[in-house]
């Protein structure tokens, strides 16, 4: 399993990797943490006649954390999330999820850029990001833009980019103090591939909740946010007994909304099943939580 | 020419220049370029474990880097395990006298992996010791005695001290 | 006066540390990718797309062309000069399914090799096989054995009407009265998945021309070295000692790499025709598709029992998809046969019939992988057995109790016409359950779990026939008689003693337990005892390691050399030391008077006997060099008892094993350190069988499993620490030994099956589809419809 030939390039400014990807258009791919595109090389699965290794543009490791965002550079790699007291702290949904990506030797390399680019459907970095309305800042030759997450996201393995471009920064909104959050999966063993999986943030004032927000991955086309559901919980006191109805609404409206995949490890039924399974967890975990941290 | 590069590889301590095709995987460099044929390949897309290294100080799956990323950069593997003098480190040891090992194919990633969460936490339960090894698959061991070497080592002083070297 | 250095400590029974490990943790072990010979090419091999497809036309053209491309062989070439795999006779045979090396005029399964592909490098064969044009002309393909054998099933071997390539009715004892009088007839159909060994090493080979002495040397990740070399020999049609086999260090075998395939003898032959050394290594992807697969069973069981919940009789109609051709060497004989055969496990049982068949499918060939066929019948009728007991309120402990062979009754010969003696089924099962405490946990699980989850206990009872000798075939209707396993004792100038045999290991340190055995016997130090296992042209002759038979085979014929060889030292001792050899014994490594009077060192004795043989008697001085065969004649039985408690989560589907107890009878300890790492080793396994391994195929005969993120194995999350007992009584053979190597893997998939099970049946549901995968769990629950 050894990959086919490819011309490799590993420049130190950005400008050159984006006038290198703007040529080699579909035929380029960038190479950050490699855990997802290394194993489609060697399976040959991808033959791109371009590889544009980002790894030694030092300005694209940024991990910042603002009064209003946290900066995620393209070469912020999951494990530095994870050792980061202001990430598990200030973000707890987004250290949450990524404790679940894979094993420790993934997660040194692998890049949460390139989970998002990647868009895996069983992948926990685009739900987070959907979850928590953050940005994409897409870089290219003709210049940089921005994309609302939902925007990035456009199917099974697919996003927005235009040839020649990559995305170079994430940003996460600083989620409330009075916003608790959840991340659930359902995977056969730790670190496979989550069959399916929920995020959820509920923004809570005196017991009812303010904005409520649930996505729903592993139903094949990328991360479904459940806006129907998220409705059924907008402005609806979520009280110890009363949350049971409103969250069985919400869970009913995902049952109904998704429509995933079948495939080898679960059958369409099935993995309805689980969306709603999980998207019950996760928001009865959410709202058992104290305020912004991880209970 | 971009199908050839040029690079400059620290590996258990001792440096290497070598000339290398760029689709050649870390893990082929390690054994077909430098001998290094203690890492082994289990499954070449990332999941088996067997081909564990340490790459600056942090484990990695040398199937999935390609050798020209390792310019540069400090690799130590299950050959850089011994001390100067030759003697074996201390899990190695705990892991012989604990038959901690029966084909020996999975040995190279668990030793890396082990040594990496014991330098991360000293003094983990045995839900941690299996949380960390559950991305290396033994198919021979049930991973028992994998799993008590790795408490027994947590147990001894002077583990620490040679995790600390192998950084 | 005491002398320390003449006190014995007995080697076996004791955790020995293996010499044999020491490289390998040290990353100085040598797998066959390891090695590299000047000038040695690479292989790679083009596999079909298709799982049945008439092959038109091949196209290498721009393949030869890539530079550092050598050659691209085809089957077309090959054909003629080679022999094909025929498959090997069997008494049950259906048709004869013939196996070319490289596919001539069609292909069988997906994955089957259609070119090999010599470069410099594995890359550039790989990027030469992309630029191989094959035109197939697709034929519809017969991926469900029950299908297969209808009449209007397509044909995938001319010469196998049905498909069949094995197919056996038998019956013993009047099977029909038994079930007209029985008080309660229990029937299920079960289905057990296919699965693969997935040794973390996959297959490979490096075949060299003249690299030493002999014509061709192939180094081959095996278990069989005399057998590769014979069937090399054979099919290349070049004398037998002209070929060398070697095993390097073996990343898991477990049946898998005992079987012959085409891929090696390719290579071999590429060798003898390029002069050069080739190497091939099977990647995973390739190995999903390449190596043999196994189980993959439907069975349809019956139970006819009394009101006491004794089984009087069992029926049992059982399919299995063995692949597109009867694999060389087992034939496709193996599962059909042993599922069917070994179903009646370690219970009394006085009547059974079977209907079994190997239908041929378009799949990759069906091969041993560890306990064959036994899982799958153990588990099944565990599954019954519970539904029997669940039928006439009878505890599964219980019902079990009741028809386990008892030690009073044996010797006794079941209904498979299997003798069962010397083994500990009833006192395995009482250890099992006083130490797991399993009335405490039937009352924890009536009284329901706190977190939601649904608890379920299994119980398996297994029989495992281990170290079988010539008087049993490997497999029932096989003409193949394993049982000439060599063992040669050389003790060396310097007293060093060599044992070498052709047993190579796995990682169970068979050579360990050889060096144990004797030390024993000779009173040599384990320090002066070194091996050689793994190279035909330093071992001895024998068939190699499977079956669970090395610690029998090879034990036995080191005591029978070893007491030759003692008798060889001591008459010598006796010369020089001029006393009677009666008041001779060996000590340390040191032969010496009983009451230590004289003595002498046996490097000096060896020095002595071999440098200055003028000094002693020609007739008293043959040598040190014995070699013995043993043969137990008859299998010597192992046993066990294995209770699995599950927690199913009803929402997920989720099982987790939250706890394990296992009580084995595996003979006389050899290494017990070794042996329990065999055991849990096992019982991995099986969990794995029974929760998460699986490959599955569409219905155009495409695998849908590719990697291993679709095939799962257990992590160390997915085991619980095992708890195990031992409930030991000797065997029969020779030092009292018996094999371990395959029994916890049925104790496994039985007890977690049946735990399963358990939980399911408490809250209205079933399950006998394996494995237990969420989904099928929550089938069984009826949370989801069945009809998906």
């Amino acid at each position: 399993m050894k990959p086919a030939w490819f011309d490799y390039y590993a420049p130190r400014a950005l400008s050159e990797a984006l006038h290198i990807l703007g040529d080699a258009g579909q035929d380029g791919r960038v190479l950050a943490g490699g855990q997802s595109l290394m194993p489609m090389l060697n399976l040959r699965i991808l033959s791109p006649a371009v590889v544009v290794d980002i790894n030694r543009i030092e300005p694209l490791n940024e991990l910042r954390a603002d009064k209003d965002c946290l900066t995620v550079g393209a070469l912020v790699r999951h494990a530095d999330l994870l050792r980061s007291a202001d990430v598990c702290r200030d973000w707890p949904l987004l250290a949450e999820a990524t404790r679940q990506v894979a094993h420790m030797a993934i997660r040194n390399r692998g890049t949460v850029c390139g989970s998002v680019s990647h868009n895996d459907p069983a992948a926990e970095h685009p739900s987070v990001l959907v979850t928590m309305g953050g940005t994409v800042v897409v870089a290219g030759r003709q210049g940089r833009r921005e994309l609302a997450a939902e925007e990035f996201f456009t199917g099974t393995l697919s996003n927005a980019l235009e040839p020649g471009e990559m995305v170079v920064q994430l940003r996460y909104p600083r989620p409330s103090a009075r916003t608790r959050s959840a991340f659930v999966e359902f995977a056969r063993r730790l670190g496979d591939f989550a069959m399916a999986g929920a995020a959820a943030t509920l923004t809570m004032r005196d017991g009812t909740c303010e904005h409520a927000r649930l996505t729903i991955l592993g139903m094949g086309q990328g991360p479904f946010r459940a806006h129907a559901a998220e409705q059924r919980l907008t402005g609806r006191r979520l009280g110890p007994k009363e949350c049971k109805d409103g969250f069985a609404e919400a869970v009913a409206k995902v049952t109904a909304d998704v429509d995933p995949a079948d495939d080898v490890h679960a059958s369409s039924s099935y993995r309805r099943h689980l969306a709603g399974v999980l998207a019950l967890r996760a928001l009865e975990t959410a709202l058992g939580r104290t305020g912004g941290k991880v209970g | 020419m971009a199908r050839e590069q040029r690079i400059c590889v620290t590996v258990n301590g001792k440096v290497y220049e070598r000339t290398v095709p760029v689709r050649l995987s870390l893990a082929d460099f390690l054994r077909e370029h430098l001998h290094l044929t203690g890492t082994h390949l289990g499954c070449e897309h990332g999941v088996c474990g067997a081909c564990t290294i340490s790459l600056n100080g942090r484990s990695a799956r040398s199937c999935l880097t390609l050798a020209v990323q390792a310019d540069g950069a400090n690799v130590i593997t299950i050959e850089g395990l011994r001390a100067d003098d030759g003697t074996r480190h201390p899990l190695q040891q705990i892991f012989l006298e604990n038959f901690a090992l029966q084909c020996g194919y999975c040995t190279p990633g668990m030793l890396i992996t082990a040594i990496e969460l014991l330098a991360d936490n000293p003094n983990p339960t045995e839900r941690e010791v299996r949380e960390a090894l559950s991305g290396n698959i033994c198919r021979c061991s049930g991973y028992q005695a994998i799993i008590d070497a790795v408490l027994i080592a947590a147990r001894q002083a002077g583990v620490a001290h040679a995790n600390a070297q192998v950084r | 006066m005491s002398d320390a250095r003449f006190v014995n400590l007995k080697a076996v029974g004791s955790s020995v540390i293996p010499d044999e490990a020491v490289p390998l943790v040290e990353g100085d072990g040598r797998f066959l990718n390891d090695i590299k010979l000047p000038g040695m090419y690479q292989v790679a091999f083009l596999r079909s797309q298709h799982a049945h497809a008439r092959l038109n036309s091949i196209d290498a053209g721009k393949a030869r062309q890539l530079p550092g491309v050598i050659k691209v062989l085809t089957g077309k070439e090959l054909f003629g000069k080679v022999d094909p795999f025929r498959s090997m006779p069997n008494r049950f045979s259906g048709g004869e399914s013939i196996q070319h090396w490289l596919a001539v005029d069609k292909v069988r399964f997906c994955g089957e090799a259609i070119c090999a592909v010599v470069a410099e490098d594995r890359a550039t064969a790989e990027d030469a096989c992309n630029l191989i044009e094959v035109e197939y002309d697709p034929l519809p393909a017969v991926t469900d054995p029950r299908l297969g054998e209808q009449d209007d099933a397509p044909l995938i071997h001319d010469a196998c009407k049905n498909n069949y390539l094995i197919k056996r009715e038998y019956q013993r004892g009047d099977v029909d009265a038994a079930f007209r009088n029985a008080h309660v007839v229990v029937k299920r159909k079960f289905r057990i998945g296919r699965k693969q060994a997935l040794c973390l090493e996959s297959r490979g080979c490096v075949a060299g021309y003249r690299e030493s002495t002999f014509t061709l040397t192939v180094w081959i990740s095996h278990q069989l070295p005399y057998v590769v070399r014979h069937y090399l020999a054979e099919h290349l049609r070049m004398p037998e000692t002209d070929v060398r086999v070697i095993v390097p260090h073996t990343g898991g075998g477990f049946g898998q790499k005992a079987s012959i395939y085409p891929e090696e003898f390719v290579c071999a032959w590429l060798a003898l025709q390029l002069r050069r050394p080739v190497k091939w290594v099977e990647d995973r992807l390739e190995n999903m598709v390449a190596s043999t697969h196994a189980r993959d069973q439907y069975i349809e069981l019956q139970i006819a029992a009394d009101k006491n919940g004794r089984i009087l009789a069992i029926s049992s109609d059982i399919w299995v998809d063995v692949g597109a051709y009867s694999i060389y060497l087992w034939s496709a004989g193996m599962e059909p046969l042993q599922t069917a055969g070994l179903m009646p496990g370690p219970y009394k049982i006085e009547a059974m019939r079977y209907r079994t068949r190997g239908v041929a499918t378009n799949k990759t060939p069906v091969g041993p992988y560890r306990a064959v066929g036994r899982p799958s019948a153990s588990a099944s009728l565990e599954l019954l057995i519970d539904e029997l007991g669940r039928r006439l309120n009878l505890d599964p402990v219980e019902i079990r109790q009741r028809n386990l062979i008892p030690l009073e009754a044996m010797p006794y010969r079941n209904a498979n016409n299997l003798v069962h003696d010397n083994v500990n089924y009833l006192p395995c099962l009482k250890l099992a359950v006083a130490k797991a405490g399993y009335e405490r946990l039937r009352k924890e699980q009536h009284e329901g779990s706190p977190n939601g989850k649904f608890r379920g206990i299994g119980i398996a009872c297994y029989a495992e026939l281990t170290g079988l000798g010539t008087s049993t075939a490997v497999g029932p209707g096989t003409l193949l008689q394993p049982g000439r396993d060599a063992v040669t004792l050389r003790l060396e100038t310097t007293g060093v003693l060599t044992i070498a045999a052709a047993l190579p290991s796995q990682g169970q340190r068979i050579m360990t337990a050889m060096r144990q055995v004797a030390s024993d016997e000779l009173g040599i130090r384990l320090e002066d005892i070194t091996s050689i296992s793994n190279d035909t042209a330093t071992a001895p002759y024998g068939f190699g390691t499977f079956a669970s038979r090395t610690a029998v085979f090879g034990s036995g014929a080191t005591i029978k050399a070893a007491r030759e060889l003692r008798q060889r030292i001591l008459v010598i001792g006796a010369f020089l030391l001029q006393v009677p050899i009666e008041e001779l014994t060996i000590t340390n490594s040191v032969v010496h008077t009983v009451d230590r009077s004289k003595s002498i060192a046996l490097k000096d004795l060896t020095e002595k006997s071999y440098f200055s043989a003028k000094s002693i008697p020609q007739e008293i001085n043959p040598g040190f060099e014995v070699t013995a065969f043993y043969d137990p004649k008859f299998g010597s039985f192992a046993g066990g008892a294995h209770i699995a408690v599950v927690d199913v989560d009803p929402k997920t589907g989720q099982v987790e094993v939250v706890r394990y107890v296992a009580a084995e009878d595996v003979g006389t300890l050899i290494n017990p350190a070794v042996v329990e790492g065999q055991i849990i080793g096992g019982i991995a396994q099986g969990i794995g069988e029974a929760l998460l391994e699986e490959l599955v195929y569409d219905d155009a005969g495409q695998p849908r499993t590719m990697t291993l993120a679709d095939y799962l194995v257990p992590s160390a999350l997915e085991i619980p620490r095992i708890e195990l007992h031992h409930a030991n009584v000797p065997s029969a053979a020779l030092g009292g030994f018996k094999g371990c190597g395959e029994g916890s893997i049925i104790g496994a998939l039985g007890s977690v099956a049946c735990a399963v099970a358990d939980a399911l049946s408490r809250h209205g549901g079933d399950i006998h589809d394996f494995p237990a995968t969420p989904e099928r769990v929550l089938k069984g629950l009826g949370v989801l419809a069945s009809t998906q």
